[in-house]
């Protein structure tokens, strides 16, 4: 199935947490806007996650079996919203669905999908300690790839380098 | 050598000593497996049968410090790893040595910039003999340090302590 | 000394005096045997991160109880070189020197990964054919000398030290090719935004025509060397099993999910460059795990697989060979690349499994976000479930079998 195909599924079935979907558009002078170029991706609403993603994983039409990402992204400073980024792949059907959810910046926090996923599990460690979201439920909440006592969240845009770690010097 | 240090003169009995010493030293350097990153596959060809590094004496590379001469820093070293490199250099029994491969054991290679959790070279923390610029090196380039640094240990000498480099201070 | 004989007051003088013995039986031959239950506790050792069989810098918490592994858990971070933020720092360009370092086994397919997500962000760019031509050319070479590695390696984590020099002589040739197409060994640059940065020096075709006819008969020599070997296969079949189901809640990819006999490969299914023509014109199969030696899914099957994809990717090479035509090579890209405004994402097939990118732009010369699907990272989750119950030994064997490169789970 192909991104509309799979978006107008999505609707028809009327599945807990799908807001909107966005789609690539061409540039437009007449109203100023830059366009949008890439491949398309549906939003949702990161309270109901699990159930979207159950519903993703469950069902025969679509089928994902495999989540393939699980990442998030933190557009500017002045956006008041992180964004979780997630990837489905379905292997019998040979389609990918990409999945975009807003976080507000001052509540960062959502429930885990290592209920219906078990490869989120590390995606979510990574994504808590360079973001700092929290995933509700998560079973295993340690520092993934940084050190343990590491200060400060590195991937945000307002994250300041370092200058020295345990007196050795970062620069 | 402590007892024997500062304690003659330099004569013809001590420089034949030390000929027989440093020539037996440099031709059997055992190097520790310590490859990191993308240096470690040039340090695995240099191991391999086409630039083979057993015609210099240093094919034996031991699993174990205390069983190594030469610790050859392949590859980027950050500050988690840092930590494991300081320790396992104090395992290995002196004389020891180290060789810093590549451009990130140099001077934090690629990553000096931007990487904030990168070590901006391994003689922060150990005292390095030999620097190899590259990256990653060509192994005729390690080959080339592994002899710059037989031509260090011919000039060594029991009654002389050898001039050591110290680690930088941090900055 | 005392004899044999002697009544039970006596003998009790000489047994060591911790405790008396819980269970006492009588054998046939008319000698006892004593029972003691011992309290054992488990053992925890660390494996790495400075290890022989780890494959680099990574470090596994095994629980042991004796030889029986009990838990194991994987901890990361030794490598990690934040190739995230260097992504959200530097211009597009510079940015693809990093992409050759996380998976430095095959770097042409890291960099073919991040050019194609840029170039799905950039439609009006057109890629001649012969530059995907040479790419692809580029990326199967490069498939065929990580396998290599690995099936090297394998042999040296399992105790047989003489595959790892055929391997790496075959390994010296491949290298050699690459070092007259763009002057780089391991870590290439050389696959960029819109097609490839150097044309093939004259007489590099047929030396890889060449390379392709050698390579079969060694191939064979391989195999029959390791993967058929008597001892190679009690290591390894039966070890480390991952079923379908696991290998997608894990969400497994490449020969780890073809092991397991799921027949998945995104060169054929979902096709990028020109690998849905290949295979449609017969030049490459998808080879999976059958559980001839063992049961579905082992190690013998995920080694197995990407031996035969080595193959295979012989077939891919050949067929490039006879399509490619003069022409150009790298499509018209401006000298400062700035890449409208968009998300795309963008996934191959790398030799451990699928190696995707997130790119953002906001239409400006450095990314907002680059994010990098690592497969070695997401593959290596499930050593946490594979290992208990395995021996010590068949844990390393499990982990050889996994194929990872920890620059590409740490970035």
């Amino acid at each position: 199935m192909d991104f509309n195909a799979i978006a107008e599924h999505l609707s028809v079935a009327n599945v807990p947490g799908l807001l909107s979907v966005d789609l690539p558009r061409p540039p437009d002078k007449k109203t100023k806007d830059k366009g949008r170029s890439g491949l398309p991706h549906v939003c949702v609403d990161p309270a109901c996650m699990v159930e979207f993603l159950t519903f993703c994983r469950d069902d025969e039409a679509l089928g994902f079996e495999v989540l393939i990402d699980l990442s998030a992204s933190d557009p500017s400073v002045d956006d008041e919203n992180l964004w979780i980024l997630i990837q489905l792949l379905s292997v019998r059907h040979r389609h990918r669905l990409g999945i975009k959810s807003l976080l507000p910046k001052s509540a960062l926090s959502m429930p885990s999908s290592t209920r219906v996923y078990r490869a989120a599990q590390w995606h979510e460690r990574e994504c808590m300690e360079m973001f700092g979201v929290t995933f509700e439920g998560h079973p295993d909440p340690r520092n993934m790839l940084l050190p343990d006592d590491w200060p400060g969240y590195p991937m945000r845009k307002d994250y300041e380098f370092p200058k020295e770690y345990h007196g050795i010097s970062c620069e | 050598m402590g007892i024997l240090e500062e304690a003659f003169e330099e004569n013809v009995l001590t420089t034949r000593v030390d000929w027989l010493l440093n020539w037996a030293r440099l031709n059997s350097i055992w190097p520790m497996t310590f490859g990191l990153a993308c240096c470690a596959i040039e340090m695995m060809a240099v191991g391999a049968a086409h630039h083979d590094i057993d015609r210099f004496g240093a094919g034996a590379f031991r699993a174990t410090p205390r069983q190594a001469d030469l610790m050859i820093v392949a590859g980027t070293v950050n500050f988690k790893m840092g930590e494991r490199v300081k320790r396992l250099y104090d395992q290995m029994a002196s004389p020891k040595y180290v060789i810093a491969m590549g451009a990130c054991a140099t001077g934090g290679g690629p990553y000096f910039k931007y990487g904030y959790t990168v070590m901006k070279g391994v003689d922060r923390i150990i005292p390095v003999d030999v620097y190899i610029a590259g990256c990653p090196p060509r192994p005729e380039a390690l080959l080339e340090g592994l002899m710059a640094l037989q031509d260090k240990l011919r000039r060594t000498s029991v009654i002389r302590k050898p001039a050591r480099l110290q680690p930088s201070d941090p900055a | 000394m005392t004899s044999p004989t002697e009544t039970s007051a006596t003998e009790d003088e000489h047994k060591p005096s911790i405790r008396p013995a819980d269970e006492v039986r009588i054998l046939a031959s008319g000698e006892r045997e004593f029972f003691m239950d011992v309290a054992t506790s488990d053992l925890e050792i660390n494996m790495g991160p400075q290890h022989p069989a780890t494959h680099g810098v990574m470090r596994v918490l095994l629980r042991t109880d004796g030889e029986l592994v009990t838990g194991a858990q994987p901890h990361l971070g030794y490598l990690h070189r934040c190739a995230e933020k260097i992504g959200e720092s530097v211009e597009w360009l510079q940015y693809l020197p990093y992409t050759d370092r996380y998976d430095y086994l095959s770097a042409m397919n890291n960099n073919l990964s991040y050019s194609l997500a840029v170039e799905a962000l950039m439609p009006e760019l057109e890629i001649p054919r012969r530059g995907t031509m040479i790419r692809m050319i580029c990326a199967e070479l490069n498939r065929i000398a990580s396998h290599l590695v690995a099936f090297g390696t394998y042999g040296l984590d399992i105790g047989a030290f003489t595959p790892f020099f055929y391997a790496f002589r075959e390994r010296e040739w491949i290298q050699a090719l690459f070092e007259k197409i763009c002057g780089a060994r391991l870590t290439y640059s050389y696959i960029r935004i819109g097609g490839v940065f150097n044309d093939t020096p004259p007489g590099w075709l047929r030396e890889v025509a060449d390379f392709c006819d050698v390579f079969e008969g060694k191939w064979q020599e391989y195999y029959d060397l390791l993967i058929e070997n008597h001892i190679f296969v009690q290591r390894t079949a039966n070890v480390g099993v991952i079923t379908a189901e696991m290998a997608y809640d894990f969400g497994l990819t490449g020969p780890m999910l073809r092991g397991s006999g799921v027949d998945f490969d995104l060169r054929r299914d979902m096709p990028y460059l020109e690998y849905g023509q290949a295979h449609d014109a017969g030049a490459f199969g998808v080879p999976l795990g059958t559980g001839e030696k063992g049961t579905l899914g082992d190690c013998w099957d995920r080694t197995q697989v990407r031996m035969k994809e080595m193959i295979e990717c012989l077939g891919i090479v050949r067929w490039c060979l006879e399509q490619i035509e003069p022409g150009p090579i790298i499509g018209n890209v401006p000298r400062v690349i700035k890449v409208p405004p968009g998300e795309a994402y963008v996934g191959i097939e790398n030799p451990r499994g699928e190696l995707g990118h997130y790119l953002h732009s906001d239409g400006g010369k450095i990314a907002t976000r680059c994010r990098v699907r690592a497969p070695s990272f997401v593959n290596l989750a499930v050593l946490e479930d594979l290992m208990p119950g395995s021996l010590l030994a068949d844990a390393v064997a499990i982990i050889g079998a996994t194929d990872i490169v920890v620059g590409e789970t740490d970035r």
